[in-house]
């Protein structure tokens, strides 16, 4: 049972469902409470113990339908049960179904979640003349040649289910393993005695025998790499994408397939949930500091002026106003578009962002970013101030008269791009006076240190005027540069 | 069927009786909640009957409902215990006045020492101490359902802090040692997801997620909550509410507004929708100017909807 529930555990953690030690006792304590016979409250339960919000209870409701339905027997079942009858006519030692058998059933039944007692039953039961005793059906079990003969899907089930346990089905990870987990279930579960059999009836001259056991077994082989595909699909499920993630949260952001920008796009999300989620504890300092002597006192009246409660004065700290000045032009305009997408999407934290873009001339975007879908913003502000030469020296005058008397020391100024100013004045004077006002500047590059400074790159006279100037060129350095903005506000 | 199951059942017709109507998934919580004696944390957006449930349920197993509602700087003296500082310093007075009684006779300074070591010491004691709702849930002769509201609107640390209370039932008072319950209470956390509630806290509780009801359970809860609106109307007003939350609105109208919505209409004697009363009344449902204005225009076509959907 626990078995079952382990390996539950293992395909829910494949699909994002974070699920502690003590959790998973807790979900043995559920299954002991309600049993496995009622799928949907066993769902409903389960759900409750494993899955602790929204997102992970869509991930849970997925895997556990996938998880709990071993259907592929069900099929087979006509076909298989009609060889098996013959089998049984032409040797004569079909086994009974008895009382002891039916109730294995239910428990297997119940283990696999789904509820196919009784169907495997009436199909052996048609050449059960000679029936054997109870103790020999047992014995009986644990061989290959009798399972199939019998044709008891719920048996074949439960001894596919312990082939795969044994073969240790739940460590598949890649496609290519599929054949050799085959083979070793099938090993398992006892495909060299089977074989011998065939041998056997072959040279005892009993063909039909022979050919029957045959097809029962290739049979079995289909219904063993059905089961390992389905599992592979369970334990792997979100492998694929998180090595996907994984790579592309360090690939260069130009250099992205415009295929994976969706998944870039989800990526920066679940990246900004995170920043969030560590910084949205609003710091407060109390219980230090400057003693509150007004409220102090008349919290204190009741004790006749004895302080008893001391009220200190509260510091709340404040979030830092942002302004991002991006250059939208070509190959440095991906780039800016999931900085504004890392800024937008952490509103909770950093509600304070304006935004900026220019090529030629430089416009304010704050607006169209709030209100707009982030593709049709960054579509629109391509449109309106992409295309025209980049020109520093113009976006920094633009952005003087625009923004200059709204910089105080509170204001991290953001600056994105490469600096290539087609060899006009950057204007550094101006982002001079920026820096003075502003808390901080920094300068996020998209290209190596390397390239800087060649050719028409103006960092070397930019570069003075900025706190910081650091290569951003791929998600994990934008999501660095952002938490670092986050920390140093708090 | 396993006799968990007709206890879940039990269970959802038990609410029902008192006029709550629930969905078997939150049926299932409170039996689990009931017997693996695990506090629920209730998410769900506002309105969908978090704090009802808590309500409903101390109704059912007729116990006492204690409810801490949290907020921004809620503090352990406000949400457990306080001392009763007024009384400890009359105390101290009446202590004074009779150490001279206690110490008549007492030769030297040690044996002075010995003698107020014997004397009993009350300053710290029960007696002394205020219970606030978490310590008077724990104290409960015969347990308690606990609801302790809006767990996301408290600071951090009142959240770690409520971790003991959560796991093991009991709760550290540094002067007395630690206070266990006396029978264990029924705890429901509700939560409306302003901020992310900490794993730790998570990983104490269940989870149960109140989504928006569908349409047949809705109709269900109109017809136990308003059973004067005919079911004509009920229908329609359900149907109207249903498409209404499929629009792209700043906040959707919960299972609450539609009661409330139910019992304007009722008042307006209305038998039916029509377009012109749902536009009046639309304010009951809609709780900011922008989207009453989006929606306004809609206004004809989902009304119409909601009739050809209650025909």
């Amino acid at each position: 049972m626990s078995d079952v529930l382990g390996d539950f555990i293992r395909a829910l953690r494949a699909a994002d469902v974070r699920v502690s030690t003590s959790e998973t006792i807790d979900a043995g304590d559920v299954i002991q409470l309600v049993g496995y016979d009622d799928r949907h409250v066993l769902k409903d339960a389960l759900g409750q113990v494993l899955a602790k919000s929204e997102e992970e209870k869509t991930s849970f409701d997925e895997v556990f339908d996938r998880y709990f339905s071993f259907d592929q027997f069900k099929n087979q079942k006509a076909a298989n049960g009609n060889a098996e009858a013959e089998a049984e006519g032409g040797e004569g030692d079909g086994d009974a179904e008895n009382g002891q058998q039916a109730d294995d059933q239910q428990g297997q039944g119940g283990q696999s979640g789904e509820g196919q007692q009784g169907e495997g039953g009436p199909s052996s039961g048609g050449g059960s003349g000679g029936a054997t005793e109870a103790g020999e059906g047992a014995a009986a079990e644990r061989d290959l040649v009798a399972l199939l003969e019998r044709g008891d899907q719920t048996e074949l089930q439960m001894a596919l289910a312990e082939g795969a346990r044994d073969a240790q089905l739940n460590n598949i990870r890649l496609f290519t393993q599929r054949g050799l987990y085959t083979r070793r279930i099938m090993e398992a579960m006892g495909l060299d005695g089977l074989n011998e059999e065939i041998d056997r009836r072959q040279a005892s001259g009993n063909e039909e025998g022979a050919e029957n056991l045959r097809e029962a077994r290739d049979g079995l082989r289909e219904q063993v790499r059905d089961y390992v595909e389905k599992q592979l699909e369970i334990f792997t499920a979100n492998a694929g994408r998180q090595l996907r993630e994984e790579v592309l949260s360090q690939v260069r952001l130009t250099n992205v397939d415009r295929s994976d920008i969706k998944i870039i796009r989800q990526l920066v999300r679940k990246m900004a949930k995170k920043l969030v989620a560590l910084h949205s504890r609003r710091r407060k300092v109390t219980q230090r500091g400057v003693l509150d002597v007004r409220r102090t006192i008349r919290a204190n009246i009741e004790f006749d002026g004895l302080l008893f409660h001391t009220i200190w004065k509260k510091k709340k700290v404040d979030r830092p106003k942002v302004m991002a000045i991006c250059d939208v032009s070509g190959s440095v305009a991906q780039v800016s578009r999931f900085l504004l997408m890392f800024l937008y999407s952490i509103q909770e934290v950093l509600p304070d962002v304006r935004s900026f873009a220019f090529s030629g001339r430089l416009g304010e975007v704050t607006d169209l970013f709030k209100t707009e879908d982030i593709e049709m913003a960054m579509a629109t502000a391509l449109q309106e101030h992409g295309g025209g030469s980049t020109d520093y020296g113009k976006a920094f005058e633009d952005f003087t008269d625009l923004a200059l008397d709204d910089i105080d020391h509170r204001t991290t100024i953001l600056i994105l791009g490469d600096a290539r100013s087609n060899y006009g004045d950057p204007r550094s004077d101006l982002l001079h006076k920026v820096h003075e006002r502003a808390r901080r500047v920094i300068w996020l590059n998209p290209e190596g240190r390397s390239m800087w400074n060649s050719g028409d790159s103006e960092m070397r006279r930019l570069q003075p005027y900025c706190d910081k100037a650091v290569t951003c060129a791929s998600l994990k350095e934008l999501e660095r540069v952002v938490s670092e903005i986050l920390r140093h506000a708090s | 069927m396993s006799s968990s199951a007709n206890d879940i059942d039990e269970i959802r017709s038990g609410f029902e009786k008192s006029g709550y109507i629930c969905s078997s998934q939150i049926a299932t919580s409170i039996f689990l909640a009931q017997r693996l004696q695990k506090p629920l944390l209730i998410e769900g957006p506002p309105g969908v009957g978090k704090t009802e449930l808590a309500k409903a349920t101390a109704e059912l197993v007729g116990k006492p409902l204690i409810r801490l509602q949290c907020y921004e700087g809620l503090d352990e003296a406000k949400a457990l215990y306080e001392w009763k500082y007024g009384k400890q310093l009359l105390y101290t007075q009446v202590l004074k006045e009779k150490l001279g009684d206690l110490m008549t006779g007492a030769h030297g300074l040690k044996e002075s020492m010995s003698r107020l070591h014997d004397f009993d010491d009350t300053f710290f004691s029960e007696e002394f101490l205020e219970p606030r709702p978490l310590l008077k849930a724990l104290w409960q002769p015969g347990g308690a359902v606990l609801l302790i509201d809006e767990i996301d609107k408290s600071d951090d640390e009142f959240e770690a802090f409520l971790l003991e209370l959560l796991a093991d039932y009991q709760i550290s008072v540094p002067e007395l040692g630690t206070i266990k319950a006396r029978t264990t209470p029924i705890v429901f956390l509700t939560s409306n997801n302003t901020r992310e509630i900490g794993d730790a806290l998570k990983r104490r509780c269940l989870h149960l997620y109140i989504p928006f009801p569908e349409a047949a359970l809705e109709k269900k809860i109109i017809a136990a909550r308003v059973p004067e609106a005919s079911e004509k109307l009920r229908e329609q007003l359900v149907a109207f509410v249903q498409g209404l939350r499929e629009l792209d609105l700043k906040k959707k109208p919960a299972v609450s507004e539609t009661i409330d919505w139910a019992r304007t209409l009722v008042l307006l004697h209305a038998q039916d929708l029509d377009p012109a009363m749902v536009r009046e009344t639309l304010n009951v449902l809609l709780k900011f100017q922008d989207d009453i204005d989006n929606v306004e225009g809609e206004v004809n076509a989902l009304t119409s909807k909601a009739q050809a959907a209650a025909e």
